[in-house]
């Protein structure tokens, strides 16, 4: 599948630095949290963007939203051109574009009933007013399987799924194009999270919706998205359709983590490449290729560690960022079985 | 293999704003020794309240019950006094929890804090309980321990931060090792270092563990036996591998159907109707009954016990009960 005509996100050399402070003796060092970045996102795609704590997903996330101001690159939404956009066109936008969080008590007001916390952007944006904004919020109510009886309670009064559910009527209560769902799963128990996944896959369905849904959780990701982005200190290291980064992952870095998912099935325990050490401190990122210093490629040379491998196309709609990703990468028995650092 | 703990009718109940809560409600259980026990559930199931329970780390409003037997090498913690209790927590049974940030002292270095771990339960001089610190870093793979253990929390990962945790459970030999959810606040490339780590240390020590954890993929890999709880009750008890095989509590089964897996097509989810109730508000007879797909008559009016289904696999449930006697 080539790239679609126009994308609904167009994301260009997208770059995010902090200026960190010093410590007390210390020089303050430029903390890299997006480290030029470019993808598409085609008119009703869902494509996943993983990655571990750390690793630039949800600043990624905020960059598009302009929630946090880019340091340099481009974000284009069907064709506007979203960092240069003043506040009140940015308001406008934002219709079309909505959040969905991970928590959804922290992103609820306590002292506004979740029927209110639903009619609120519609009203803001000018939707509906009066009764029809009223009859609106009952339709989504029920739209994402909430009893429409529940208008007058309190965020505290329900459980962890139905304030998620409310966290998703809201976002799209304003009709967007794009839900962005930043880790929409991760506090809930599996039981109510598989509950909200299938809702966000018959929302898609139906709406015609376009996601960007950034989870650490993999196997969660394969449920909703056709695409996925690996994230790794910043940077994208892989990129490719699900089916297949989930069945052949390239990179190194996305083998190790897919390995390191934990299957719940005592007799189909996979060989685990239990990766050394942690995410490199963003202040002070290694030189050549950000994973070298855990990478347990057998490849593994000089330029590794000088130069900095670039995404390129590895297959058709695959690109991955490895100087060796073509050799083949069996680990040792002794290195992946046992692990002391 | 003997038995090290025997635990016999737990109940732990908490008094509330909302009414009485039994968030353990008649618990029973044995850990063999150097055998490790998963014990699976979703939040306020009351796996974690059980593992406090274990070494009566419940203060008010909480309440042990007093019928409750906690058995450690056939001597009742029940019936100790504080000072006999000091003499099992941290020295034969140790914990780890979740959030190593919340359980270390941010002002101390964390070699500091685990040298008064070892100081503890041994009279020990201060360079002696400093080397024998050093030994544990080396022990849970803290790269360069000598330099580590003069750092403070803040200056480690989350992943050298349990691992500092882990020296400190470690530190008089525990023959018990209860890990709540040890790995839950971590990254998934993090969390299978730590997983490998135990599973060697429990080899090597010799001890048993209790793994208490939501996920059922950790328990897979990990655990020898697997109780599940629900409701505050263990519903399912069995080898971890008849458990996954052979699951005959509905909300066991129900659950391994909802957990999105990598080891299976991405089909869409199973779903288990309704959220977990709240431990003030126990449904009435199985209280699984109102999510449950077969419940029947009698599963509204009579709590099933926990009987024997299948060898060695226990399970509190009127169908699974009925189908056992049906195939007997």
């Amino acid at each position: 599948m080539k790239s679609v005509p126009t994308p609904l996100l167009s994301v260009r050399h997208l770059v995010k630095q902090y200026r960190a402070t010093g410590g007390l003796l210390s020089r303050p060092a430029p903390l890299l949290a997006v480290s030029d970045v470019s993808f598409d996102l085609a008119y009703g795609e869902s494509l996943g963007l993983v990655g571990e704590s750390g690793s630039g997903k949800t600043t990624l996330a905020r960059l598009i939203l302009r929630l946090t101001e880019a340091t340099a690159g481009s974000v284009r939404f069907d064709g506007i051109d979203v960092l240069d956009l003043d506040a009140r066109s940015l308001r406008a936008l934002r219709r079309r574009i909505q959040i969905v969080f991970q928590d959804p008590f922290g992103s609820l007001n306590p002292r506004m009933s979740v029927g209110a916390a639903v009619r609120e952007p519609i009203e803001v944006h000018n939707i509906a007013r009066g009764a029809a904004a009223v009859e609106k919020v009952t339709q989504l109510f029920q739209e994402v399987g909430l009893d429409p009886s529940y208008v007058d309670r309190y965020p505290h009064e329900l459980s962890g799924g139905q304030r998620q559910r409310v966290g998703i009527a809201r976002a799209l209560s304003v009709e967007p194009d794009l839900l962005v769902l930043d880790e929409p799963v991760s506090a809930l128990d599996v039981s109510v999270q598989a509950q909200v996944l299938n809702l966000l896959l018959d929302l898609r369905e139906r709406r015609g919706l376009t996601y960007l849904f950034i989870a650490h959780d993999l196997a969660v990701v394969r449920h909703i998205a056709q695409r996925i982005i690996v994230m790794y200190a910043g940077r994208f290291v892989e990129t490719a359709p699900a089916a297949q980064a989930y069945s052949e992952p390239l990179h190194p870095y996305t083998r190790s983590l897919l390995s390191a998912v934990p299957v719940p099935d005592p007799r189909g325990q996979r060989q685990r490449i239990v990766l050394k050490g942690d995410m490199p401190d963003p202040r002070h990122t290694p030189a050549g290729c950000v994973f070298h210093p855990r990478c347990p490629h057998l490849k593994k040379d000089d330029r590794c560690r000088t130069e900095v491998p670039l995404l390129r196309e590895a297959a058709e709609g695959r690109k991955v960022a490895c100087h060796w990703f073509e050799e083949p990468m069996t680990v040792p028995q002794s290195q992946a079985a046992r692990h002391v650092n | 293999m003997s038995e090290l703990l025997r635990v016999r009718h737990l109940t732990t109940s908490f008094m509330t704003g909302a009414g009485l809560a039994r968030a353990v409600d008649d618990v029973s259980l044995t850990l063999l020794e150097g055998e490790t026990l998963g014990m699976v559930g979703e939040s306020g199931c009351g796996k974690t309240v059980t593992a406090l329970s274990l070494l009566r780390l419940v203060d008010r409003p909480g309440h042990i019950a007093h019928e409750s037997v906690i058995e450690y090498q056939g001597k009742d913690l029940m019936q100790m006094s504080p000072a006999q209790l000091r003499q099992i927590r941290g020295a034969e049974i140790a914990m780890i929890f979740q959030e190593p940030t919340a359980s270390l002292n941010p002002v101390l270095t964390v070699g500091a804090q685990v040298d008064e771990a070892v100081r503890a339960h041994r009279s020990v001089s201060r360079a002696d309980a400093r080397a024998r610190t050093v030994e544990l870093f080396e022990l849970v793979g803290i790269p360069d321990p000598a330099k580590r253990v003069n750092e403070y929390p803040h200056q480690l990962s989350g992943g050298m931060q349990q691992r500092a945790m882990i020296a400190m459970a470690l530190s008089c030999n525990p023959r018990i090792l209860i890990a709540d959810e040890p790995t839950t606040a971590l990254d998934v490339t993090i969390q299978a270092q730590i997983l490998e780590l135990l599973v060697e240390l429990k080899q090597r020590l010799g001890m048993a563990m209790i793994l208490i954890t939501h996920d059922l993929g950790i328990v897979a890999g990990v655990a020898d036996r697997v109780a599940v709880m629900y409701g505050g009750q263990i519903v399912e008890q069995a080898n971890t591998d008849a458990l996954f095989r052979q699951p005959a509590h509905p909300y066991t089964s129900a659950l391994l159907r909802a957990v999105p897996r990598l080891d299976q097509p991405a089909t869409r989810l199973a779903t288990i109707p309704g959220a977990v109730p709240p431990a003030t508000a126990w449904p009435p007879a199985c209280r699984f009954h109102p999510r449950c797909p077969q419940t029947m008559d009698h599963c509204k009016s009579e709590m099933p016990g926990l009987t024997e289904t299948g060898p060695a696999h226990l399970t509190r449930c009127w169908l699974a009960e009925e189908q056992h006697r049906r195939d007997a």
